[in-house]
């Protein structure tokens, strides 16, 4: 078990009792504890197949050979490890909130990567914010926890959000799971992100996660703004109608990043960083079918 | 248009203020949020701070100046000229008489002559004055030489009208002495010219301009003015008076009542001007009487009266003579006197009597007590001198009360005591030897006279019985008179022997007590009705009545006066200097600031 103070052992511990569930099989690289889409070595029949050469003769169902004069290769399903990718926005947006919403994202990536890990999957960490920056290689196992979040605590947060980097290292991703952390609140349009996840043919999940400040703001009077990724500001009164016009601007735009998730085939879950980690983890992300 | 505050204008430096502050930038708080283009470009106003920054059109700016500017605009307080013509002292008259209560100018008489003196309260410009005098049976200064028109609106609406008549004579030279040497001063006169007639010392005119603002319109009336109970042998009767002083035939019901409930109803039709005596039963056990007409005139303050029904009671009095017929004559002419007529071998005192009349006969001990001592024998205490002769009767003076309607002339006495040197009194009947009749106050009301009646003409003159009766109404006044009282006449009250508390319960049911061992005047006789008098003797209360009504043909004469005969103005006073009023029209400027106030609050709100 890996401690560290993104989670907690207890957490841990009940993380080690989920799996990152997904839909259809997956092909890795190595072997896991998933259907492949490869046939390989488990005890669970797949097919059977005409012998060719170069086939490892030793798959050859003599039985079949019996029956048939004729060669068959029996083929078994093979288990192999799920692909987990992990994008989490560390934008200048992310750094906001109280809770921090880039310190509950690194929590929160945190546990679905070692859900995965526990399982052993392969997960691969990308943070982004105006470009995306890589985790490091590939960790799998269990061993490989520390490390994972270790890194993912050494980002630190900043800068605009450019979704539209994220689509050429989502596009190049193999088949299976791609997780999207992000407030969804950038300038840029998150839309091509999401695309590029159904183009690449992942089962990928959009969890929006927000602070409770940005969804009721608790001031009103005079303010200047500033915008936390682009440093620009502008003055500002909260009445009663200007704080209804946010809300609703708010309102609309995480409707879209909702109804752009849900047409692609993506789960979508919508976090406020007042959510215990637990209860994201054992009840959100199990209700939209992420973790099982 | 006048400006009455003209420096509030100072106040409009709000106007370019406001302004500054739109044109300066509010030092606001930085708040960093997560996503600035979902806030949307909306602040509120444009509120003054360093640096300046570019004035943009807003509505709250717009609402905030015409705020400033309305309220400036009222701080100011704007007047246009009004019509009436004012001096810089306005003395106001406010007639507060019983026949203001007359409702032919609704709601009264007097609730119009407030709202017209109240009007002429709001044209006072900033430097003139004025008093408020309420002209009533005592005129009164309520609010004196005063600029303050809140002040003013005050004492005006605290002015209650009375039942009494309006003394105008006092309250103009009450105001003549407020004006002070060469003021520019003005007096207004708000009332129906029902005013009682002015005296004739103001043959030199008032130090100021008296105008006279007639208040009603009509003289349509009819009133009670008089009852009376009148007892006699037979029976016991009341006469009431009902006067017409319209124009139009009226047809009234006279509901007849007494302590006991509803005697009599009767309908009486009167023509215009035309006046009828009605005869009613007085019950034997009645205290009080009361006629009342039906309403529907415009005064009602005349349409009910009461008469004390109760007879008086009775004095005892005793005559010690050995035969006077003159004395007990003229003494038996008192009605409620009770006279008993004993020969001086007879006496054994006279505690048992209010007053005794000892006729040529020294009692052993003089009683403590009123009493009339007649030609006292020589060696007796109050006996005088030696006899004189006498020549012109004469009084020693002759405005006195105990001589009213009591004539010397061709009054002859024979001889009398030589009362020179008597230490009794005071001389009330006089002559050139000798004064004739003494009378004295201490210890107890008594006469001293020093001649025999039989040896004068004085008994076979109209005025013998007359004296009699005033010397003996002087000793024995009624405990509380059973007649009925003008609205704010004083009544005297003279306690029971014994008294130990004397009270007044008036007709609205509030208490007054007087002085129990001493004559009392009281003079809380402003309402009409039966007053209760409650005398506590010997730990028994003892209750009389007497009644206040108005009886006053002049205020039930409602017609009003067109062209009242006023006082000139003094000929060598100073020229009312007088300028037009001015009707401050700063309260609506106002109420329209209030509203502007409240939309820029909803604008605000709006996030306009």
């Amino acid at each position: 078990m890996a401690a560290s103070a993104l989670l907690e052992p207890q957490l841990l511990r009940r993380l080690e009792g989920l799996a990152i569930l997904v839909r259809r099989s997956v092909k890795g690289q190595m072997g896991g504890e998933r259907r492949s889409l490869s046939r390989g070595r488990s005890p669970e029949f797949a097919d059977f197949r005409s012998y060719s050469p170069g086939d490892d003769y030793r798959l050859i169902d003599w039985n079949a050979y019996a029956r048939l004069d004729r060669y068959m290769l029996r083929l078994f399903v093979a288990e192999e490890e799920l692909p987990l990718s992990l994008f989490v926005d560390l934008s200048g947006s992310m750094d906001w909130g109280r809770p921090n919403k880039a310190v509950t994202a690194r929590r929160l990536a945190a546990a679905i990567a070692y859900v995965a890990l526990a399982s052993l999957d392969r997960v691969r960490l990308t943070v982004f914010a105006d470009g995306p920056t890589s985790g490091g290689a590939p960790y799998r196992g269990r061993h490989a926890a520390q490390e994972l979040l270790a890194r993912i605590e050494s980002f630190p947060a900043g800068g605009p959000t450019d979704y539209a980097k994220l689509v050429w290292p989502i596009g190049r991703q193999r088949p299976g799971m791609t997780v999207l952390i992000t407030d969804g609140l950038g300038e840029s349009r998150i839309e091509p992100a999401i695309t590029s996840l159904k183009l690449a043919r992942q089962e990928g999940a959009v969890l929006q996660l927000l602070a409770p400040q940005e969804v009721t703001p608790d001031w009103a009077g005079d303010a200047r703004l500033k915008d936390a990724e682009t440093g620009v500001e502008r003055e500002f009164t909260a009445t009663p109608a200007t704080q209804a016009a946010y809300r609703a601007a708010l309102a609309r735009r995480t409707d879209e990043i909702e109804h752009a998730a849900i047409r692609r085939g993506l789960r979508f879950a919508r976090l406020t960083t007042d959510q215990p980690i637990d209860d994201m983890v054992q009840r959100t992300l199990r209700r939209i079918g992420l973790l099982g | 248009m006048t400006f009455l505050a003209p420096a509030a204008a100072a106040l409009a430096i709000t106007l370019p203020a406001i302004i500054a502050l739109y044109f300066l930038r509010i030092r606001r708080p930085t708040r960093v949020v997560p996503a600035l283009h979902l806030w949307p470009d909306q602040i509120r106003d444009r509120q003054a701070n360093v640096p300046w920054q570019r004035l943009r059109a807003s509505w709250l700016l717009l609402l905030q100046l015409a705020v400033a500017a309305f309220l400036v605009a009222a701080a100011v307080q704007p007047a246009v000229p009004a019509s009436a013509s004012l001096a810089a002292h306005s003395i106001v008259l406010l007639d507060a008489s019983a026949s203001m209560q007359a409702k032919d100018v609704p709601p009264s008489r007097f609730d119009e002559a407030k709202r017209r003196a109240g009007a002429l309260i709001d044209q006072l410009g900033p430097l003139d004055r004025m008093t408020l005098i309420a002209v009533g049976s005592t005129p009164r200064i309520v609010a004196s030489t005063t600029g303050d028109h809140d002040a003013m609106h005050r004492a005006l609406n605290g002015i209650a009208v009375t039942n009494g008549p309006a003394d105008l004579s006092a309250a103009l030279l009450l105001a003549a002495g407020i004006v002070r040497s060469q003021e520019s001063a003005r007096a207004y006169l708000f009332s129906d010219g029902i005013v009682e007639p002015l005296r004739a010392s103001f043959a030199n005119g008032l130090p100021f301009p008296v105008e006279y603002d007639r208040i009603g319109v009509s003289g349509e009336n009819v009133a009670l003015t008089s009852l009376v109970v009148r007892t006699s042998a037979q029976s016991r009767a009341a006469y009431l008076r009902v006067d017409n002083f319209g124009q139009q035939s009226r047809t009234v019901t006279v509901e007849w009542r007494s302590d006991a409930g509803l005697i009599d109803v009767r309908p009486v039709t009167l023509n215009g001007g035309q006046a009828q005596d009605v005869v009613l039963p007085v019950p034997d056990a009645a205290t009080t009487v009361t006629a009342r007409i039906d309403g529907g005139d415009n005064f009602a303050l005349d349409d009910s009266v009461t008469a004390i029904a109760r007879t008086a009671r009775p004095f005892h009095v005793l005559l010690v003579t050995q035969g006077n017929v003159f004395l007990e004559q003229a003494l038996r002419l008192r009605g409620d006197f009770q006279l008993d007529v004993v020969a001086p071998s007879a006496y054994h005192g006279s505690t048992a009597y209010a007053m005794t009349v000892f006729d040529r006969f020294p009692p052993p001990a003089l009683p403590e007590a009123p009493f009339v001592m007649v030609d006292p024998p020589a060696g007796s205490a109050l006996a005088g001198g030696a006899a004189v002769g006498v020549g012109r009767v004469r009084a020693s003076d002759a405005g006195d009360p105990l001589l009213t309607n009591v004539s010397l002339q061709d009054v002859h006495v024979a001889r009398s005591q030589d009362m020179t040197r008597s230490t009794f009194g005071r001389a009330l009947i006089t002559s050139l030897q000798t004064p004739l009749v003494l009378v004295r106050d201490e210890p107890f009301r008594q006469v001293l006279v020093g001649f025999d009646v039989h040896e004068s003409d004085f008994p076979l003159r109209i005025g013998f019985p007359i004296l009699v009766q005033n010397l003996s109404e002087w000793m024995l006044p009624p405990s509380v008179p059973s007649r009925s009282f003008h609205p704010d006449e004083a009544v005297t009250v003279v306690p029971e022997t014994g008294a130990t508390s004397v009270t007044v319960v008036r007709p609205d049911g509030s208490r007054r007590a007087l002085a129990a061992g001493s004559i009392a005047t009281f003079n809380d006789t402003d309402q009409v009705g039966v007053y209760t008098v409650e005398q506590t003797v010997a730990g028994t209360t003892d209750r009389s009545w007497f009644a206040v009504n108005l009886f006053s043909d002049a205020a039930s004469q409602l017609t009003p006066v067109d062209h009242l005969t006023l006082p000139p103005e003094e000929a060598t006073g100073p020229v009312a200097a007088s300028h037009h009023g001015f009707l401050q029209i700063w309260p609506w400027i106002a109420l329209l600031g209030l509203v502007l106030v409240v939309a820029e609050w909803l604008a605000f709100h709006r996030g306009l």
